[in-house]
């Protein structure tokens, strides 16, 4: 296979002056005081090479410097340093509707667009009525843009954008804009794309798209090439911060101790009512992932353990543990506790942990709150933390709704 | 490097005339009634500066109203194409941010923008002509030459302001200030021999000096244009292309970083 596109060593750094100078007469009279530079280091040696026909996906917290690499690879910005060589035509998608006036008609604005966006003249004047009637704008051909709705605006370029013929197309978060309908849309025309054996660069927060899109993704982290690989793993690896591998190299880099600091640590609300005469308490509640690691988000799914840390101050007989789980909007989801699940305690005393095993998150997206409590046989609560632990579901598919229905097609 | 980019450019060519011919649109809003009125500021300046100089000042000139226009429509060139050139590249944010194409296509069809909206004022220049009846010769041949000169020096300048406008924004106040200054420093409204010898060989050092004086002598007056114009014309035209070119390419790569 040819390669499509080669990163080598890329670096990119912004300087960004404490005190932007824009005139002349600022930088003569500051010719004796130079200004102060900050640099900002965007990217940090990225390499990577895109197969002819592969779709790769970018993906990284905000900031993580996504949207710079896709912006270097389409030659909007310079690279500091390194290559970058894209050896078929690139067709960037950054921004639907690049260069509409408001002031000139649909149609003028299609040719503008069009031509922008590397389409011929022929080309355009043969698929002018196609992209018109795509968009389901057959009445307002004439009209000028400025009358338009921007649910019009979008469709307008999008039926546009969609007719170039791409060699290598560059994708950044198009989908984010738009409702539902619209985002299928997208996604249609992706993977028609991919099954026209165009190379594809697919910048999202989406992971669900990735994960259908990508053959191979790239995961970023301020600026730094974390992990480049199958989408799945790297997938795992952003939701899960990397901790598998990164424990076996002892030293760790930092990015995933902060991520781990700032992000994994389960968040237990304070705020809300805690009940109970504390013969036993609950001492802390932790949520580990399929690695066995620490965490606060998890794959949809995806196995998870809940981990209640106990202590019982004195010897306690038939303890019941329970859980119970929560939409954000409080709606309860779902309860049990060891009672239900015949997994009767006789009796405890002193520190120790109990686990819930979850198979496999059912819950498709959001934040879910966990209740956690332990009581006696007669539901005397003995510590009983309400609502007082969350954790965040990512998606997977593009399913919609809160949870998954086990369920098949038949025709 | 110089055959490469201009087989791009000639790629992009569709793309060109697209960008200038909706500026162009834009610009009178798609009325009819606007290309009138955009022909009102010229004729008005003719007006008034025929009235003045001709009565007030005694200036003796065959064709005065003809003389004037004709470096009336030739400094509006200049100053509109690089005035539009100067923001081209500002104006176009939008795009540069988020799609790469190079980059002075955006100045070259601000260029052709200013071309067309002074073709107008040229359809009204040839009525003239006709009205007042002056014979043409063999000589007019050279007039596009010339022309083709201003065009070229006006793109250079534009470039580099442009390039400039950019990391520069009192630009635009200088430049203006510096045409206001040559619009009276170039002989549009009077003949350069008001000049004694010594000061008019300065005055002919301003390449547009030159090319309205020469366009005045082919057009109007029938006469050739002289060998030392037309090189000199040719040689500055090369120089202001070049060093827009170089100061436009160093610049280039920070434009979208910048603006």
């Amino acid at each position: 296979m040819m390669a499509a596109i080669e990163v080598e060593h890329l670096h990119k750094t912004f300087r960004i002056p404490h005190e932007k100078r824009t005139t002349i007469f600022e930088t003569l009279t500051g010719a004796f005081n130079p200004p102060i530079y900050e640099n900002f280091h965007a990217l940090k040696d990225i390499n990577f090479t895109v197969e002819e026909g592969e779709a790769l996906g970018i993906i990284g917290e905000n900031g993580s410097g996504k949207s710079t690499l896709l912006k270097i690879i389409a030659k909007i910005l310079h690279p500091t340093a390194g290559s970058i060589t894209a050896l078929k035509k690139l067709t960037p998608f950054l921004e639907l509707g690049v260069g509409f006036q408001s002031d000139l008609t649909a149609a003028e604005n299609i040719k503008i667009y069009a031509t922008i966006m590397g389409m011929q003249k022929r080309e355009i004047d043969n698929k002018l009525d196609d992209i018109i009637e795509f968009a389901g704008l057959e009445k307002f051909k004439d009209t000028k843009l400025k009358n338009f709705s921007s649910g019009m605006h979008v469709r307008l370029a999008f039926s546009t954008a969609i007719q170039t013929d791409p060699e290598i197309l560059l994708m950044d978060e198009v989908l984010a804009v738009g409702d539902m309908e619209f985002q299928q849309k997208c996604l249609d025309v992706l993977s028609q794309y991919r099954k026209d054996g165009v190379t594809i660069v697919f910048v999202s927060h989406d992971l669900g798209a990735v994960r259908r899109f990508c053959d191979n993704t790239l995961l970023l982290n301020k600026g730094e090439q974390v992990v480049l690989g199958n989408t799945g793993e790297v997938i795992d690896r952003y939701v899960y911060g990397g901790k598998n591998e990164a424990s076996e190299a002892a030293n760790s880099s930092e990015i995933q101790n902060e991520l781990e600091v700032a992000e994994i640590e389960v968040k237990s609300e304070d705020k809300n009512p805690r009940l109970g005469d504390k013969k036993i308490e609950i001492t802390n509640v932790e949520f580990y992932d399929k690695f066995n690691n620490k965490g606060a988000r998890f794959n949809a799914f995806d196995p998870m353990t809940v981990r209640i840390f106990y202590n019982a101050y004195k010897e306690i007989f038939n303890p019941v543990f329970g859980i119970a789980l929560y939409s954000e909007k409080g709606e309860n989801l779902f309860g049990t506790n060891t009672e239900l699940k015949n997994a009767s305690i006789d009796s405890l005393e002193g520190k120790g942990h109990i686990d819930l095993m979850i198979e496999r998150i059912p819950m498709i997206t959001g934040r879910f709150l966990l209740t956690v409590a332990v009581h006696t046989h007669d539901q005397k609560p003995y510590d009983w933390h309400d609502k007082r632990y969350s954790f965040d579901v990512i998606p997977t598919s593009r399913d919609v709704g809160l949870f998954e229905v086990p369920c098949n097609w038949k025709i | 490097m110089i055959f490469k980019h201009l087989k791009e450019l000639y790629a992009y060519r569709n793309l060109i005339w697209q960008l200038a011919w909706s500026d162009f649109k834009l610009r009178y809003k798609n009325s009819m009634l606007g290309y009138f009125w955009s022909l009102l500021e010229p004729l008005l300046m003719l007006l008034v500066l025929y009235v003045v100089f001709s009565n007030l000042m005694k200036i003796k000139v065959e064709y005065y109203q003809l003389f004037l226009f004709v470096g009336i429509i030739l400094w509006g060139f200049l100053s509109r194409a690089t005035n539009s050139g100067m923001s081209s590249i500002v104006g176009k944010a939008g795009i540069i941010k988020k799609i790469y194409f190079p980059r002075d296509i955006f100045v070259i069809s601000s260029c052709i923008t200013a071309l067309l909206m002074s073709i107008f004022e040229s359809l009204v220049f040839v009525m003239f002509m006709v009205f007042y009846r002056v014979p043409v010769s063999i000589n007019l041949a050279y007039a596009p030459f010339i022309l083709l000169f201003l065009c070229i020096i006006s793109l250079g300048l534009s470039l580099a302001l442009s390039a400039l406008n950019v990391f520069y924004r009192d630009v635009q106040f200088i430049w203006q200030v510096i045409m206001q200054a040559g619009f009276y420093l170039t002989p549009i409204i009077y003949t350069i021999d008001i000049f004694p010898k010594d000061l008019q060989r300065f005055v002919l050092l301003n390449p547009i000096a030159r090319i309205i004086i020469s366009a005045r002598n082919t057009i109007i007056y029938s006469s050739p244009a002289t060998m030392e114009d037309l090189l000199f014309m040719l040689l500055s035209s090369v120089v202001f292309l070049l060093v827009g070119y170089i100061i436009f390419f160093i610049l280039e790569p920070r434009f979208a970083e910048e603006i």
